[in-house]
């Protein structure tokens, strides 16, 4: 006897189209919650929702619904002295946010709303003498870190700001022997933490240092029967791994490694349909782990790299979200879907927006 | 105006019941929600039994709102709260939101200026992780802890004695801390990366607790057959115990200095990492028969074959070069320990019995005879990919 596999079941009458005009009504709808106990919950990576919900409206084409102006004068109040960005005015500043907030301003086309000399400064005062970045003021290392460095630095035309020696090689120090990479030296490989080190490599034009079939091979095995992706040898499928690996095998120039079709049904059948928006996986769950989703009120997900969101599981199992909502709609746009605008896989921004700061990034064939 | 004072009133009251909660018992472990959607009768929503702390999910709602504000005016300079209020705040704001990420850093300004102890905190976080064991900025808030309590004047200057007692119930106590977090999600991420932290900067990589720590986790990962985490726990302590064979360094980069191990011990021999490799496949082999179907077993493999290659070449005097490109058709037995004689020894290494071979060809065996005898399609399906796996990595497959 076998062990059942940890995988989902997609239901005939699952959604098999793109909500579209639902999808902005959700993210039109969220920040009016302001009351909400979700929404303040979530205060503390403020910053990063943002920058999830008005990627995710760009791509369906409808930016303009979101309430600009408000939104930077928010951005003013997060910078402080050090430079560095909060996630909210009140919070503590910190890479995360830092690169959430650039994204956002690169976005509106209106990066001078804070000082981003100071930002290239504090991003200089994170490095490590081994090359790598801690997070904050308090130290903490991760290659998570690392690309939101090299990201940030990247999108303010900054990249010689850095030791870049250094940083690389702390970044390759992570790389195990599967191909993949983890958060520190020894550190278990993670889909989540692949996207960042293979992201922080193409920025930095060292991609040719990945064993790019080893790796690939490691990435398209996260793709499971039901077509969904997981982020680790035996876990369920969630769809921001669709953007965590579908994004690592586009740098690689692998794309066609994984079964497309499957994956674009496993990511339609997680919108909901009353409300718009997208769960982590659609309703069943075939394997035994989640179990605990329904008994349990609260949970973390996964968020890479932007630590992890808090969410309240009023329904048992199909839960939208902000964070789920972008990678969702940015995976179908890897994929090809036309009703949606092309998405860059390193910066998780529209190409558009890439193309107008005239960056290049150089991806392997 | 009066519905709001109202709610004002019962939140400061819900609030102040907690902390004498633990004011009246020091030593709750565990905390959790009790599922009460509403407040249905007259009585407080804290529930103390023993050492066990419940709230009854109604007052969530009501409460983390609440401190959460006060922090953010606090921090603001809205509002202006003394020490100890903070302390208590942050306490109880942080078993409700414990990713809370400026909640734990008040806490590490206090903790900066004497304020607060660090072993606290520690407990604080413990109890954090019984109801959130993956959140990863309660992880974080630990190992600026440790690194500061290690780094301490009172650690770092004690009799070489007490510096050992108090080294190891401080590592013995983080294990622990690792093992619940780990029982309590599988393929914990979070927490079996702290593990290996730990290993690497608390205990230097010493190969004694290396060796005790295998030991420990055996009969963990027997349990846990999918956990894959789990398994990447073990293959961290065999390739660090390996690192001394092979010169692979990138385990133990950080050493700490204040951990003395005496350099006998730091040089266990290559044969000891090949048969803890070997033991490993082994054990690899029973589970995979006795649970089959798993992807985590299958990966463990993966990694074994690689590191046995690593190691059987550098023994036999090969360089490793890498993703197992040059493959080493020697194996490694346990006896050469005791040699220093390399001529001597590479006789032994190609006198070992084959039972204790592990190469290309070992390999594609063992595989092979999974897939004629497996009735499992999903194992077949595994053994198969194994095979391509150790074919491609030995430099016999190119990609489609």
């Amino acid at each position: 006897m076998g062990a059942p596999l940890n995988d989902v079941h997609i239901k005939t009458d699952a959604p098999s189209t793109l909500f579209l005009d639902k999808h902005a009504d959700y993210i039109a709808s969220y920040s009016a919650k302001k009351d909400d106990y979700e929404y303040c919950m979530t205060e503390y990576l403020r910053m990063s929702g943002v920058y999830w919900g008005i990627t995710a409206m760009d791509l369906t084409g409808s930016l303009t619904r979101m309430d600009r102006e408000s939104i930077l004068e928010f951005m003013r109040h997060c910078q402080h002295d050090c430079g560095g960005i909060g996630a909210s005015q009140g919070h503590d500043p910190h890479l995360l946010y830092t690169l959430s907030a650039v994204q956002i301003l690169t976005l509106f086309d209106n990066l001078n709303t804070i000082d981003l000399e100071k930002v290239v400064e504090y991003i200089r005062s994170l490095q490590q003498k081994d090359g790598s970045f801690a997070g904050d003021k308090w130290g903490e290392v991760d290659t998570r870190f690392s690309f939101c460095a090299v990201a940030t630095l990247a999108l303010l035309g900054r990249l010689d700001a850095i030791r870049m020696e250094e940083a690389v090689t702390f970044v390759l120090s992570c790389m195990n022997f599967d191909g993949g990479f983890g958060c520190r030296p020894g550190s278990e490989s993670h889909a989540g933490q692949v996207y960042c080190c293979v992201g922080f490599l193409t920025i930095v034009g060292r991609l040719h240092l990945v064993n790019a079939d080893l790796l690939g091979w490691w990435l398209c095995e996260r793709q499971l029967p039901s077509g969904g992706l997981n982020g680790r040898p035996e876990k369920l499928p969630d769809v921001c791994y669709s953007w965590w690996v579908l994004a690592s095998l586009r740098m690689l120039g692998r794309l066609c490694w994984i079964d497309s079709k499957r994956l674009r049904t496993f990511i339609l059948a997680c919108q909901d349909e009353e409300t718009g928006g997208f769960a982590d996986r659609p309703g069943d769950v075939v394997g035994a782990v989640d179990c605990i989703r329904s008994k349990t009120t609260i949970q973390y997900k996964n968020c890479f790299p932007y630590l992890y969101i808090y969410s309240y599981l009023s329904k048992p199992c199909l839960q939208v979200d902000l964070f789920h909502t972008l990678f969702g709609l940015a995976g179908l746009s890897l994929l090809g879907e036309t009703q949606l605008k092309p998405v860059n896989p390193v910066l998780c921004l529209p190409e558009e927006t890439i193309q107008r700061l005239g960056l290049h990034l150089q991806l392997l064939n | 105006m009066a519905r709001e004072d109202d709610v004002e009133v019962l939140v400061r009251r819900i609030f102040k019941d907690i902390s004498s909660a633990f004011r009246r018992n020091p030593d709750i472990d565990e905390i959790g929600v009790i599922a009460c959607p509403e407040a249905r009768y007259n009585r407080s929503p804290v529930v103390a039994v023993g050492p066990k702390l419940g709230l009854e999910s109604w007052c969530l709602k009501l409460l983390a709102p609440h401190l959460h504000s006060r922090l953010v005016q606090h921090r603001r300079g809205k509002i202006w709260l003394d020490p100890d209020a903070l302390v208590e705040l942050t306490h109880t704001l942080l078993l409700l939101n414990p990713d809370c990420t400026t909640a734990w850093n008040v806490r590490k300004e206090l903790i900066q200026v004497g304020l607060l102890q660090p072993g606290k905190d520690l407990w604080l976080g413990r109890l954090a992780l019984s109801r959130f064991p993956k959140s990863p900025d309660t992880w974080i808030h630990r190992r600026w802890l440790l690194q500061r309590l290690v780094a301490a004047k009172e650690i770092a200057e004690a009799p070489s004695g007490d510096f050992f007692e108090a080294f190891q119930t401080l590592l013995h106590g983080e294990l622990v801390v690792c093992t619940a977090a780990a029982d309590r999600y599988p393929s914990n991420y979070n927490a079996w990366s702290h593990r290996c932290w730990v290993i690497q900067h608390l205990a230097g990589c010493c190969p004694k607790v290396l060796q005790a720590e295998l030991e420990s986790t055996q009969a963990w990962v027997e349990n846990h057959v999918s956990d894959h985490s789990g398994f990447h726990y073990r293959q961290f302590l065999l390739g660090a115990l390996a690192a001394d064979t092979v010169g692979m360094s990138q385990a133990c980069v950080h050493m700490h200095p204040s951990t003395n191990i005496p350099a006998v011990e730091m040089c266990a021999g290559g044969s000891l990492a090949a048969q803890h490799i070997h033991n490993e496949f082994d054990l690899c082999t029973d589970l995979n028969l006795a649970y089959p179907g798993h992807e985590s077993l299958w990966s463990h493999r993966r990694f074994l074959f690689h590191l046995w290659h690593k190691v059987a070449g550098a023994m036999s005097g090969e360089i490793y070069n890498g993703p197992l490109r040059s493959l080493s058709p020697l194996a490694v037995s346990l006896q050469t320990l005791e040699t220093h004689d390399e001529g001597h020894e590479r006789k032994r290494l190609k006198r070992c019995p084959s039972w204790q071979r592990h190469d290309l060809q070992a390999e594609q065996e063992f595989a092979a005879g999974f897939l004629a005898k497996s009735m499992n399609h999903v194992q077949s399906r595994f053994a198969s990919t194994y095979l391509k796996w150790i074919d491609a990595v030995s430099g016999s497959w190119t990609p489609p």
